[in-house]
């Protein structure tokens, strides 16, 4: 990727960033970007705790509220599933159903389903179904298209 | 009902359509095979148009008997004892047909051979399709780790 570093004498600091396609490569300059927006803040028993999203395995949308899923715990997050998905979608996170972001780096294996869905084993254990929707799209971007 | 309720529903039929299709090329052709060879064991070089049609027939009306009938069973999944339970009606059916539109003469032999051709192709379909699915799943975890490797030279190097 060509990038230029120009100092202006006025103005404000600014980043700009011109792309063709939504690229990997691309997607981790957004992420870097919106560094500080990566933190997520969640609840668990009225206690507020900030996730860092690596730990996060992921992100379901139940009734209308999303919860965030680490290892062991589960935390209720106040970002409705798109924002959050806008939010992580730079950082490995992947759309896997309409109700569920999945964390691709949080993934210890993956198994081939009926109907080109795909099954996730999670470092946790936990299985995850990549529905046949958003398979493809998960393919492409393993693949880093 | 609003729009993409409605287009879910069409793709989820069309999907079910695009099933049916593909079963009933699949054993059209096995049977179409199994008939050759036994016009050419008879040493008749010709084929019956009309058997050819009430094959084609029959096996578009076994894939919507499966689909909207048997739960739609799909042998290209797993193959429990239902699924055998059901595919070994479906041989029987179709042998059935076969008996009724004369394909092999009503010879009585032929037709138990049929049977057991029918059932070893739904079972050759399931070891078919789990076959691909072995193949797929280690490119997908290939690719996967490819992945992940990848995000960690990344990270390092951030």
């Amino acid at each position: 990727m060509k990038y230029t570093v120009n100092q202006v004498e006025r103005g404000e600091d600014e980043l700009i960033l011109n792309y063709v396609s939504l690229s990997e490569e691309v997607m981790r300059v957004l992420a870097f970007m919106r560094e500080d927006e990566k933190k997520i803040l969640g609840w668990k028993d009225s206690v507020q705790v900030v996730l860092n999203p690596e730990e996060i395995f992921y992100v379901e949308s139940v009734d209308g509220r999303t919860y965030a899923y680490t290892e062991e715990e589960v935390y209720k997050i106040n970002y409705s599933l798109a924002k959050a998905e806008a939010l992580l979608c730079g950082i490995n996170f992947y759309r896997c159903s309409k109700s569920m972001i999945i964390n691709i780096d949080c993934i210890a294996g993956l198994k081939s389903l009926s109907s080109n869905r795909i099954d996730a084993t999670m470092r946790n254990g936990e299985h995850l179904l990549i529905s046949r929707t958003y398979a493809s799209g998960f393919r492409r971007r393993l693949k880093g298209e | 009902m609003d729009l993409k309720k409605k287009k879910d529903r069409l793709l989820i039929f069309f999907a079910k359509e695009a099933g049916i299709e593909l079963k009933a090329a699949l054993y059209f052709l096995c049977f179409l095979f199994f008939y050759f060879l036994y016009r050419i064991f008879q040493g008749v070089w010709e084929a019956s148009i009309i058997h050819m049609v009430e094959m084609i027939f029959s096996t578009y009306a076994m894939g919507y008997l499966q689909v909207y009938v048997f739960s739609n069973f799909d042998e290209g999944d797993t193959f429990t004892r239902k699924t055998f339970f059901y595919s070994a009606f479906c041989s029987g059916l179709y042998t059935v047909v076969a008996y009724l539109g004369k394909w092999f003469d009503e010879s009585m032999g032929t037709l138990g051979l049929f049977y057991i051709y029918v059932l070893l192709a739904y079972i050759c379909a399931y070891w078919m399709y789990k076959i691909k699915r072995l193949g797929d799943t280690k490119a997908l975890n290939e690719d996967l780790k490819a992945f992940q490797e990848r995000s960690r030279e990344h990270g390092e190097c951030d």
